[in-house]
């Protein structure tokens, strides 16, 4: 679980960096100060041995004489490992004009401790310079009073190599080089001290590292909390919302950034499913409420009825109401159906060619009735309109906006009715001069069990979806509907549906 | 008891006056929001039905600006059924909250429970001097024998029973026990007392001259 937190992988990962880094960086450095610790040792044995070389041999001591260095002889060999190295920079032989015939059982020549000698060793302490001289049988010809006991001899790797090889011994460094007579001249220091130091400094370099690690891993860890932040805000506010409180928004501080972008498109989402979440449960809430009303009718009416004996007219008056209530009931439930189907894609459509002209004609005549009822009159001015859909819906459309006019028209009213092409659309134009409706209220009618006055449209039993309703037609069949109005004057409703090609 | 009933579904209005009627109440009806504040305002009914779903003065309105002025208990009957409805009907002054669809037999004792307890009465039984009334049966009895009253005779009755121990004027006799369509004969009243008194005994309900009646408590 927490490995598979972004917040612990990226810390884990930073940790990991950094300590690649880090030991990197200090292993070059430590091993930097080691080797040049050791040439700057290994200079100062070869400047001792090059001045031992020259006493033994009788001459002044030839010191830093590469010049004199072999050309062809391989480089960088290496005696008895790794701590032995061959020095190539600097070599001894002999100075030009020497004679050669030294090589007979001579030994090397003894020399007085001079005062540069003296110099250069034997000046007491730990980390003072020794020397040691081997004659070629092996036997220690000389050695400095503070050189150590058991000093070895070293093995010449060739007969004519007189070349200077460094070793290091336990706690001792050492030079040393063959001269051609095969003597062997060996200076070291111990290096305890050096060692110590170079441990100091090991440990400086690691508490360093160590420190360099912990910050680098706490400003990591903020930097990552600062990064994280909006993400636990994002998954708490995600959270809340899961649990049902809709209302719920990520609080977006910084809008620019990546995830305040994401927040804010989070956020435009969830507002658009509280809206539907809202209007669902309002439409539910309507659904119920319209439905509870004539039930309550039915039940009360039929209740007490039977509270006590009637007679016969009373008997038919209430059951004529029951009657009336559950009629209103059966056409919202039709309704919420139709609509419900219709919002599924699954309402049935049989579509034809047919002239909106001819549907809303029959359509008016079927509307007679109720229309001479209100007297009110009915105009048409109706012209061929041929769309592609189906006649029952288009006549559910048409009708539903004629007795929406006729009920909201005022006694003696007038309805006019056009049908026509626009723009490479058929047009259906249902205008009439009204109650009209009022500004804030326009915006609405199409929803579902909107009502303009609410008390007045139910005496009528009408449901509240027939606009609706017309809607639903209209969109289903790629089209449009649009009303405008003005309190007192009048309402027009415009049904704009795709003309059919004519070929 | 008068009871005013404030509903805009003419069926519900007409079904509900007629039921309530039928109970002995005397009723008024409104049908909208506006008329039934205006009655509510100028009677003192004994219990007010209010839906919320109104024209022109929603119910919760009409609540808000009763409950600056009077305190008549007052039911609300509404199809809105969230509980969030119920508690604001409630916080808001409404002393009782029924969802329609509702039955009548649990209206009619809802108002019989907020009418009895307006009057400081807690079961549907009073007992007056061995006379005892049973306000949900609507029946009197003494010694076990039922009397037998019109209604009207008693509604009377009940009334003064249940505001025993004060004088009820014959003004707020007339005005709870009559609804607004009744035509009333300043001496119709008198007649009923006296065919009370006859049946149930001369001394129960006392005659405070200039003032109205009462009963003792």
């Amino acid at each position: 679980m927490l490995f598979k937190s972004i917040r612990w992988r990226l810390q884990l990962w930073l940790a990991f960096l950094l300590v690649c880094l880090l030991s990197g960086f200090g292993f070059t450095v430590y091993q930097l100060q080691r080797v040049s610790q050791v040439k700057q040792l290994d200079e100062e044995l070869e400047r001792r041995v090059a001045v031992i070389s020259g006493a033994i041999r009788g001459g002044a001591p030839k010191t830093g004489v590469s010049s004199l260095s072999f050309e062809g002889r391989p480089e960088n060999r290496e005696l008895n490992g790794d701590s032995r190295q061959p020095n190539t920079s600097r070599r001894f032989s002999d100075a030009p004009g020497v004679r050669d015939d030294r090589k007979g059982p001579f030994g090397p020549r003894d020399f007085p401790i001079s005062e540069e000698i003296s110099n250069l060793f034997d000046r007491g302490g730990a980390s003072a310079f020794y020397f040691i001289v081997w004659s070629r049988d092996g036997a220690i010809f000389k050695r400095s009073s503070n050189a150590p006991a058991e000093v070895p001899l070293p093995t010449r790797l060739g007969e004519m190599d007189t070349r200077t090889y460094a070793r290091t011994r336990d706690e001792y460094r050492e030079a040393f080089h063959f001269t051609e007579l095969a003597d062997c001249v060996l200076t070291g220091r111990s290096i305890s001290a050096d060692l110590a130091s170079m441990r100091r400094f090991k440990f400086l370099l690691l508490a360093a590292g160590g420190i360099v690690l912990g910050f680098g891993l706490g400003g990591g860890w903020w930097l990552t909390s600062r990064a994280m932040r909006p993400v636990d805000d994002i998954s708490l506010a995600a959270m809340r919302i899961s649990e049902g409180n809709l209302s719920e928004r990520i609080n977006v501080s910084d809008t620019d950034s990546e995830l305040g972008r994401l927040a804010t498109v989070l956020n435009s989402t969830f507002a658009r499913l509280e809206a539907s979440f809202a209007q669902q449960m309002q439409f539910t809430a309507d659904a119920s409420h319209e439905l509870r009303t004539p039930l309550a009718v039915i039940i009360s009416e039929a209740q007490t009825t039977l509270a006590r004996k009637r007679g016969g007219a009373e008997y038919r008056e209430s059951i004529g109401v029951c009657l009336n209530a559950a009629q209103q009931m059966r056409r919202i439930a039709e309704s919420l159906l139709q609509l419900a189907r219709f919002d599924a894609g699954q309402e049935p459509m049989r579509r034809n060619a047919l002239d909106l002209a001819e549907n809303a004609r029959m359509c008016v005549d079927g509307i007679g009735p109720l229309s001479k009822e209100r007297d009110i009159k009915i105009r048409c001015d109706l012209r061929r309109a041929e769309i592609f859909g189906d006649a029952d819906r288009v006549d559910q459309l048409i009708t539903n906006l004629l007795t929406n006019a006729i009920q909201y028209n005022k006694p003696n009213g007038d309805i006019l009715v056009t049908t026509g092409t626009e723009n490479g659309d058929a047009v259906l134009k249902v205008i009439d001069n009204g109650q009209g409706i009022a500004a804030e209220a326009v915006g609405h009618v199409f929803e579902r069990f909107y009502r303009v006055d609410k008390s007045r449209s139910r005496i009528e039993g009408r449901s509240g979806l027939g606009l609706a309703i017309c809607k639903a037609i209209a969109d289903s069949h790629g089209g449009s509907i649009n009303v405008s109005s003005e309190l007192g004057t009048g309402t027009t409703f415009i049904v704009r549906l795709p003309a059919m090609k004519v070929s | 008891m008068r009871i005013l009933i404030v509903e805009d579904e003419p069926r519900l209005l007409r079904n509900l006056a007629r039921a309530l009627r039928e109970e002995g109440y005397a009723v008024d009806v409104a049908a909208a929001g506006d008329e039934g504040l205006y009655k509510a305002e100028s009677y003192n009914y004994d219990a007010i039905v209010l839906d919320i779903m109104l024209p022109r003065l929603d119910g919760w309105e009409v609540l808000e600006r009763l409950r600056k002025q009077k305190h008549t208990p007052l039911l609300i009957l509404t199809a809105r059924d969230t509980f969030k409805d119920r508690v604001r009907g409630l916080d808001d002054g409404a002393d009782d909250y029924l969802v329609k669809p509702f039955d009548l037999s649990e209206l009619l004792a809802r108002l019989r429970a907020l009418i009895r307890r307006s009057a400081g009465q807690t079961t549907s039984q009073i007992d007056v001097g061995g006379v005892v009334i049973n306000t949900r049966a609507r029946s009197i009895n003494r010694e076990g024998r039922q009397i037998p009253l019109t209604a009207r005779e008693y509604a009377i009755f009940e009334y003064l029973a249940l505001h025993r121990g004060e004088v009820v004027t014959r003004t707020a006799l007339y005005e709870h026990l009559f609804d607004e369509n009744e035509d009333t004969m300043s001496n119709l009243l008198d007649v009923h007392i006296f065919s009370i008194r006859k049946k149930i005994g001369r001394d129960l309900i006392k005659t405070r001259r200039g003032q109205g009646y009462s009963i003792e408590r």
